[in-house]
């Protein structure tokens, strides 16, 4: 029994303006892919990938979501049970950038308490279209105490690095001898969505 | 043995002792045998608890007479119950297993017996554990009173500070760890077998275990987490509760994709039979162990007629077991340290597993079984032991037998082995799955004493073929040649050429032929067969040199090529499969799409029913769908909308329509006339298990006279539908006890033009219509009036009388605050018999409430002027205008049927009486 393993379901969840590549960030984790054709999220989707780490199987469930300001009261329900949030914002969308604030109010105000918040800077590959310097994504991130990336889903730059780092860094808050931690019920497939429990 | 029935026995009713595993107690150099039993209580109102009870035994716990409780640890909490490597554990892989209890009062080390019984016994355990869910109540333990006095008094001196009882047990037998195990029905423990510290007796090695444990744990454990790279161990992670279909499934893929990442690397084996006929080792066994120039890398020894004792067929216990096996361990190969992996023995057949100590652990899977062929078929002076386990990737069955004697009876010795196949059954360290057999196995090393003889040759021609070394003519008559040839036996197993005389049988202290009055011919009893692939044998010879037995000792050294795992392959496999996996999961992920998501609906007129469809077009993952609540919202949509169906359940690739409809009623129209409404909402159609749709919606309402406060109306000059949206909103948020100051508005008319549209339109056209206000309208003529009202087309309204008079009751209805006002209702009914009064009651209401109440009577009291031609009475109007101008503030649930008379009594006055 000293060689318990420590199975775990970590739910992370994408946020961002709406066209910042949040589908295209998780469809390149999840299948190692890219799609040039974008096609809006309207709802929410999510992806598994399995992954270890420090010898655990982590399985980690994404949750992708609408980024359309008209369905923020509703996606910001399903904050709630994220153990991870990525924000994801656009380097050659200036207003992307700018609405970042507003978004770390968003969790602050319906995420809980102990969530691991990560930024990143979608389509650094696109520099000669940049309009938010590097620097400037490091700044606010430093400001908020998270940590940041910039990423491409299309050239697959720092995309795997992003969601392990994120993963690990939820790890590193889990109780190594968590109380039944081997007990997470992934079997259902359920809960997901944060909500969904008042209706059923 | 199942020794959870002994102690079954103790306990009190309603506990059951689920599972039970006898185990060694070490505190310090004490090793004392214990019997633990998991207890399960179930509690009353639901739930359990457990505890696990220790007690001292007898030998042989059968009944509860032979045990006595010694002590209870609740499953408390904070009780665990932990496998832990103590040092010098790396030299018995495969044996014990030492765990660790814990609880807040106490820790106690124990050692269990290997193999999947106590496997499954720290399963159960971890299974008895209480979750750390806050919401559970902490387990109690009330029904563990029943037990006190019952543990035996600890003496004062001997407690250690966590209270728990050292003294040496009174027990016989049971005080001193034993030497290995005997038998597979006995879980006595393999205590010590560090080779390096044959000498010193077992209670030194555990006292030194228990000091060093500390100091060396970490290497151990590194030792142990590297040897969960290979992929046998992984049966250790399966048998963990979870994953566990998942893992069976990557454990499939595995192994069918095993050749992508092992390689083949060369083991050798040494393996070694020897009939002792009863004796004591005598003489060094290095001339047969360990003759080989390379130092093998596995020994298999087995011995038969290890003990012809009677004691020893009775009572599973020799001491010779003890002594061969020291001696056995002292004259391996001298260039290599060796691990004993596993010992067993079943009456005087004893089969022993030695690995280079480098190779431990890569050992895995070890489980060791006996099959009893002899009296009456089932007892131990003949039969068959064997273990098996897992080298690296590969899986290796050692058998040892001993067969029927006598050279007449080949055919009981092939039924023996026949007995010994179908009946040699391991336990599989999941439980899960099914017992393995030997056939099962990638490698099966076959040795024993076989007893086939020579047959149809007499002795001394025999013997003079000997001489001659005429090894191929006598293996002619060789009854095992000749069986397996008739495949009547080791079907499939080879045997290296006969290159030695006969084994069987010599005087002992000799080489010579048995001089007894028997005479028994000579013959090659002790054999080594083998079956797999990638198995070279490089030697097969008998030991003249050994005279202790009247068998002479055999061997036979094998380069045996063994599944070896490349861990860097090894992982790109797993994370191969793991990822199809992952990909299989996502593409079982319930999706559809959607005809539509977006619905506008536009120029919604107050009950006019619009419908918007669209369709659900399933993926290929079966699927139930509905729409749900978005966050604290009590429904899935807002109240003039719905949608249907709203659930529904859709087979792989199907089609469901759904309509969205909407409706808006006297509940909802007000709320969109003063645009604290809009037509917007967000649908959310959430898939089980899936994805979340949303759906949104949009329109425009055109405001109504319907629905609309009498005040409002009075004020607005012109139809609804003339005035800017603003305006109508903000006459519609207007209070209703408006005083006209004459500076703002335009002056009030006295009642609303449209209701006096309606009741102008009855009194010109229906003051004489049979049955008025009794006989429903028209649905499409109450829409017409309903338009030319908003759009003050009043002279193209034509319509029947019923629909005008009941689009005048519906317009009733539709008030948000009545005609007699909530405030007012209560009164009223109070007041209901007294005429002056009522009407005190109803000049006290704001003036445009009043006006419309006492116009509505004057317009009643014409009808009953022509009651004769339109059949109308007081009552009749009383009952169908004193609900409609009375309302109860708290709604129609609760009107009953006292204060509907009174509201009708009240209008009854008014039509009555003088105005």
């Amino acid at each position: 029994m000293a060689k318990k393993t420590y199975d775990l379901l970590f739910k992370l969840l994408l946020i961002g303006d709406s066209g910042v590549g949040k589908t295209c960030v998780l469809f390149r984790f999840s299948d190692d892919a890219f799609n040039t054709t974008f096609i809006s999220t309207i709802g929410i989707d999510f992806k598994i990938k399995t992954v270890e780490l420090q010898g655990k199987k982590i399985k980690l469930q994404i949750w992708d979501t609408a980024g359309q300001e008209r369905f923020h009261t509703i996606t910001t329900s399903y904050y709630r049970g994220a153990m991870g949030i990525m924000l994801v914002y656009d380097i050659t969308n200036g207003k992307s950038f700018e609405n970042i604030s507003k978004w770390l109010r968003n969790i602050d105000e319906h995420a809980n308490e102990d969530v691991e918040r990560m930024l990143l800077g979608n389509k650094c590959d696109m520099d000669d279209k940049r309009v938010v310097p590097k620097g400037k994504g490091e700044q606010i991130a430093r400001e908020h105490g998270i940590r940041f990336f910039e990423t491409s889903a299309k050239a697959n730059i720092n995309i795997e690095k992003a969601f392990l780092t994120l993963a690990e860094d939820i790890l590193r808050k889990t109780p190594v001898k968590e109380p039944n931690s081997e007990n997470v019920d992934i079997s259902s497939g359920g809960g997901v969505t944060g909500w969904k429990s008042k209706c059923c | 043995m199942d020794q959870s029935v002994a102690i079954q026995e103790t306990l009190e009713e309603g506990e059951y002792c689920i599972i039970a595993v006898q185990g060694v107690l070490c505190e310090g150099d004490s090793r004392q045998s214990r019997l633990l039993g998991l207890v399960r209580h179930r509690l009353e109102h639901r739930g359990q608890e457990h505890a696990l009870f220790l007690y001292m035994h007898r030998r042989m716990a059968i009944t509860g007479d032979d045990v006595t409780l010694d002590q209870i640890v609740p499953v408390s909490r904070d009780f665990t119950l932990e496998e832990v490597s103590s040092d010098g554990e790396l030299y018995i892989l495969g044996s014990d297993v030492t765990v660790q209890l814990d609880t807040g009062e106490l820790s106690l080390l124990f050692q269990l017996p290997f193999g999947s019984h106590t496997r499954m016994f720290l399963q159960e355990v971890a299974r008895a554990c209480p979750g750390f869910d806050p919401a559970t109540r902490d387990p109690q333990f009330l029904w563990l009173s029943r037990y006190e006095g019952r543990e035996p008094e600890p003496e004062p001196d001997s407690r250690t500070e966590s209270g728990w009882s050292l003294s040496q047990s009174t027990w016989p037998g049971y005080g001193t760890i034993g030497g290995g195990g005997s038998n597979s029905d006995s879980s006595k423990s393999n205590g010590k077998s560090l080779l390096g510290d044959q000498s010193s007796g077992g209670q030194d090695k555990a006292e030194n275990s228990l000091t060093r444990q500390n100091k060396s744990k970490s290497e151990i454990t590194d030792l142990v987490r590297s040897s969960t790279i290979t992929v046998s161990d992984k049966a250790h992670i399966l048998s963990m509760q979870k994953f566990g279909l998942r893992d069976t499934i990557v454990k499939s893929h595995l192994v069918q994709k095993e050749d992508d990442y092992t390689y083949i690397q060369k083991f050798r084996f040494f393996v070694g039979t020897y009939n002792v006929n009863g004796q004591s080792p005598k003489e060094c066994l290095q001339p047969w162990l360990s003759h080989g120039t390379q130092a093998p890398d596995v020994y298999c020894v087995g011995f038969q007629e290890l003990d012809l004792s009677k004691e020893a067929f009775f009572f599973h216990d020799t001491p010779k077991e003890e002594e061969w096996f020291k001696a056995v361990s002292e004259s391996l190969h001298p260039d290599a340290k060796y691990a004993k992996v596993k010992l067993i023995r079943l009456v005087g057949i004893m089969l022993l597993l030695y690995v280079k100590q480098e190779h431990a652990a890569y050992i895995s899977d070890v489980e060791a079984e006996t099959v009893g062929t002899g009296i009456m078929g089932r007892m131990g002076n003949k039969g068959g032991v064997a273990i098996r386990f897992q080298l690296h990737n590969t899986s290796i069955c050692v058998v040892n037998s001993h067969l029927a004697a006598h050279t007449e009876e080949y055919e009981r010795r092939n039924q023996d082995y026949k007995d010994i196949c179908s009946r040699m059954q391991f336990c599989q360290v999941d439980p899960s799955l099914p017992a393995l057999t030997i056939s099962k196995h990638d490698v099966i090393l076959w040795l024993g004493d076989l007893n086939y003889r020579i047959e149809d040759l007499d002795v001394e021609k025999v013997k003079k073929l000997i001489e001659e070394k005429a090894f191929q003519t006598l293996y002619a008559y060789d009854q095992l040649k000749i069986q397996v040839a008739a495949k009547t036996v080791f079907d499939g197993y080879a045997e290296g050429e006969l290159t030695f005389q006969p084994t069987y049988k010599y005087d002992t202290g000799s080489d010579d032929w048995d001089t007894s009055e028997k005479c028994r011919a000579p013959a090659w009893c002790d054999r080594i067969l083998w079956k797999g692939k990638n198995i070279t044998q490089l030697s097969y010879q008998s030991h003249m040199a050994l005279k202790t037995s009247d068998h002479k000792p055999v061997s036979s050294e094998f380069d045996i090529g063994v599944k070896v795992v490349n861990n860097e392959l090894y992982r790109k496999t797993l994370e191969k499969i793991v990822r199809s996996l992952d990909k299989m999961e996502n593409a079982n992920i319930p999706s559809v799409s959607l005809s539509k998501r977006e619905f506008c609906f536009q120029n919604v007129k107050y009950m006019q029913l619009q419908v918007e469809s669209f369709t659900i077009h399933n993926g290929q993952v079966p699927c139930q769908f509905e729409f749900i609540n978005k966050p604290d919202e009590e429904s899935y949509c807002k109240q003039w909308l719905n949608a249907n169906p709203s659930r529904g359940f859709l087979l792989p690739d199907s089609d469901i329509e759904i309509e969205l409809e909407l409706f808006v009623n006297k509940t909802t129209a007000t709320k969109l006339n003063s645009g604290e409404d809009k037509i917007e909402d967000i649908l959310v159609l959430h898939l089980d298990r899936g994805k979340d749709y949303f759906l949104s919606v949009t329109g425009n309402y055109l405001p109504s006279c319907f629905g609309s406060p009498l005040h409002t109306l009075c004020y607005m000059r012109q139809p609804i539908l003339d005035l800017p949206l603003d305006t109508i909103s903000e006459l519609t948020l207007m209070p209703i006890q408006t005083e006209d100051d004459g500076s703002q508005l335009e002056s009030p008319m006295e009642i609303p033009k449209e209701l006096w549209m309606m009741v102008d339109y009855l009194y010109r056209n229906a003051i004489q219509q049979e049955d008025l206000f009794q006989q429903p309208g028209l649905r499409l003529e109450f829409e017409h009036i309903r338009d030319c009202l908003d759009t003050g087309m009043i002279d193209d309204l034509s319509a029947s009388n019923h629909s005008v008079a009941e689009a005048l009751l519906l317009f009733l209805e539709s008030l948000p605050e009545p005609v007699i006002c909530y405030s007012a209702y209560h009164s009223c009914l109070e007041c209901s018999g007294n005429y002056a009064v009522s009407k005190q009651v109803i000049s006290t209401l704001p003036t445009f409430h009043k006006n419309v109440f006492n116009y509505l009577m004057a317009f009643l009291q014409e009808l009953l002027k022509n009651s004769v031609k339109n059949h109308l009475d007081e009552n009749i109007l009383a009952s169908i205008f004193g609900s409609l101008l009375l309302r109860n503030p708290a709604g129609h649930q609760k009107l009953e049927m006292t204060d509907k008379k009174k509201a009708q009594e009240f209008i009854h006055q008014f039509l009555c009486n003088t105005l």
